[in-house]
């Protein structure tokens, strides 16, 4: 008995019935075209944030007061830990060896004003010199700030494409003054556009020299600190080195607990991927869910067509056809079914990844294995929950078969 | 070739025991042409069942071409029906969505036959029985007779021992039903061996020797006086 004629055969009756055909398919349909989209989303994702994120940083670590904190308690926990200072920075810039760059950083939101012009809640940077290398910014016009503008606490700023776009419109910004809150600073450089992460541009700040910003933004305290170190093969050393240093800052005896935190790309990769995992694991639970129930349809529908084909069972097995070559044809049909189902899910999630990469800021890759994965796994749901009518089919008595009215 | 020795078939129906078959004996040789007859209940379907290998006896022996029939396997029966016995049925059974000549091609696809050489057979043998010209047809576009025509064709293509037809003109008309006669009488002609299960007299009387069942045994088997006349099948119109 020969494979084809089977597969032809379930594929006529689907084209002779589409609807029921469709509707037989649904449950198959949506389980492949959840697993291509999600996992096309997924690996999108994956890509962006190993691209972008990391690229910059990846052998950057922060210091601050709470690290990375995922719930309440923690925080809790945390809040009456002392603030990480300036001096801080000085004694990790001093005492870090593998470090190449420390950088302390806080932020605010200000109103900024130029002219009649008003921008609300822009993203006010206070950062120490480097800054440039950790924020991955390259100056489109004029200068970054420097360690001079640091030391004397000048009223100086460096701004995002969009603030000098939206803010001085046609006009040079670079020698112009303009508001930042209640003072005034100068322009002294405007950065190359970055374009969007996830939607979110990153061209919408105002960056102020770190002494600068703690004189006039931020009293005292409340900073975080940067440290890149000499290569990726150093980091953890200079994640070790930092401990050692802030715990001598602290007076910490050993035994104590540290009242720090450290965050490495590691940490924000680790919790990524987490959250990524739990998105990944509910949706191949519910498209399972699917395709649980889309093969139990087909089961179902192979089922009303081995009654409905009694008679040409019989006919077959008169004519010589062995119990396993009614069991093959089943089988082959029910799997062409399934196979069916699956390509179409490919290609619905296909579809609807690549619309929702053009449409939305969430990135897609449409990825092989899961394209195999969908095929394969339509097939197998055809095998399985072909096999019982399958073998009910194989086991219809000729005699029997051959008078079922 | 055939050779039944006391043959018994018991069936449970409910609590009951019926006996279809209650010790037969019977030697049908190579190119006869048999009519069994009886009323139903007789036990003509059931031994038809049992010469067709669709069944086997309860007791007693079948040798088909010299091989025992009686105990084997599913998939030895299969085989055997697949090479030996040429079905035609009361109400044809050709498979309805499939045309002419890929339900006369089935036997060969179980016979494990390449396709080019069984396409091949199925169009001489549909060409015999006068469907040359009707190979795409599906059993819907057909006639009655052609339908039992085609069906015929199917039972050859494998160049079976037996020819087992079971009330082949039960569904057709008197004037359609002498034509599938008259081709019955040609392929017993070329050398082939028919059984014929039927209830009707003048059916039977196409037959060379008429076996009468009844309660499960034979009651008497003689010779036919034959078709009245012989008529040529091929070339008349359905």
């Amino acid at each position: 008995m020969n494979l084809r004629e089977s597969a032809a055969i379930a594929l006529a009756a689907l084209r002779a019935n589409k609807l029921r055909s469709f509707l037989t398919l649904l449950g198959t349909i949506i389980g492949v075209t959840a697993v291509i989209f999600v996992v096309s989303l997924v690996q999108g994702l994956n890509r962006y944030v190993s691209d972008k994120l990391l690229q910059a940083g990846s052998n950057v670590f922060y210091v601050d007061k709470f690290g990375f904190i995922t719930s309440q308690e923690e925080w809790e926990a945390r809040r009456n830990w002392p603030e990480v200072t300036l001096d801080d920075a000085d004694a990790l810039h001093d005492g870090v060896r593998h470090a190449r760059m420390v950088v302390a950083q806080a932020s605010d939101y200000e109103t900024l004003r130029y002219r009649d012009k008003t921008l609300k809640a822009v993203e006010v940077r206070g950062r120490g010199p480097g800054y440039e290398i950790v924020d991955d910014l390259t100056v489109g016009e004029g200068r970054h700030l420097g360690e001079q503008d640091d030391q004397r606490r000048q009223m100086v700023c460096v701004v995002g494409s969009e603030v000098a776009e939206e803010l001085f419109g046609g006009l040079d910004p670079i020698g112009r003054t303009m508001r930042v809150g209640p003072e005034t600073y100068e322009v002294v450089g405007v950065t190359s556009p970055k374009g969007k992460l996830l939607g979110q541009t990153q061209d919408r700040f105002v960056t102020l020299p770190i002494r600068t910003f703690q004189k006039y933004k931020q009293e005292r305290g409340g900073f975080q600190i940067a440290v890149k170190s000499v290569d990726q093969s150093s980091l953890e050393l200079a994640v070790q080195e930092a401990r050692v240093v802030l715990r001598g800052v602290r007076r910490l005896g050993p035994g104590k607990p540290d009242n720090f935190g450290i965050t490495t790309a590691d940490t924000w990769m680790d919790f990524y991927q987490h959250l990524t995992g739990g998105i990944f694991v509910v949706t191949i639970g519910v498209a399972l869910i699917s395709l649980l129930v889309g093969g139990i349809v087909i089961m179902n529908i192979m089922l009303v067509s081995v009654t409905e084909r009694t008679r040409e069972i019989g006919v077959r097995k008169a004519l010589g056809a062995r119990k396993r070559d009614i069991l093959l044809q089943f089988l082959v049909e029910a799997t062409t079914l399934s196979m069916v189902g699956g390509l179409l899910g490919v290609l619905f999630g296909v579809l609807l990844a690549v619309l929702v990469g053009a449409v939305s800021p969430l990135p897609t890759a449409v990825s092989t294995p899961a394209v195999v994965a969908g095929i394969l796994m339509s097939s197998v749901i055809g095998v399985v929950f072909g096999t019982y009518p399958a073998v009910r089919a194989a086991a219809l008595d000729p005699i029997d078969a051959l008078r079922y009215e | 070739m055939i050779a039944l020795r006391n043959l018994h078939r018991v069936y449970q129906v409910g609590t009951e025991l019926v006996h279809a078959l209650n010790g037969v004996d019977l030697d049908i040789a190579q190119g006869e042409y048999v009519a069994i007859m009886g009323p139903s209940g007789s036990g003509k379907s059931t031994m038809m069942n049992i010469v067709g290998c669709l069944d086997t006896p309860t007791e007693g022996s079948y040798q088909l071409k010299g091989q025992e029939i009686a105990k084997m396997s599913d998939d030895e029966l299969a085989r055997i029906r697949n090479h030996e016995i040429g079905f035609v049925f009361q109400t044809f059974n050709l498979l309805p969505r499939a045309d002419a000549l890929h339900n006369v091609e089935l036997p060969l696809v179980y016979a494990g036959m390449k396709h080019e050489e069984r396409r091949a057979r199925a169009r001489e043998a549909l060409t015999l029985v006068g469907l040359g010209d009707r190979m795409k047809h599906r059993p819907n576009e057909l006639s009655g007779g052609q339908r039992q025509r085609v069906a015929i064709a199917r039972a050859l293509v494998n160049k079976p021992s037996i020819i087992l037809a079971d009330e082949p003109t039960g569904n057709l008309d008197s004037a359609t039903g002498e034509e599938i006669m008259a081709a019955f009488a040609d392929i017993w002609k070329q050398g082939n061996t028919v059984i014929l299960v039927t209830h009707e007299a003048d059916i039977a009387a196409h037959a060379r020797r008429v076996v009468r069942m009844r309660d499960g045994k034979i009651e008497s088997d003689a010779p036919s006086p034959g078709p009245p006349a012989p008529v040529r099948m091929s070339g008349t119109p359905a």
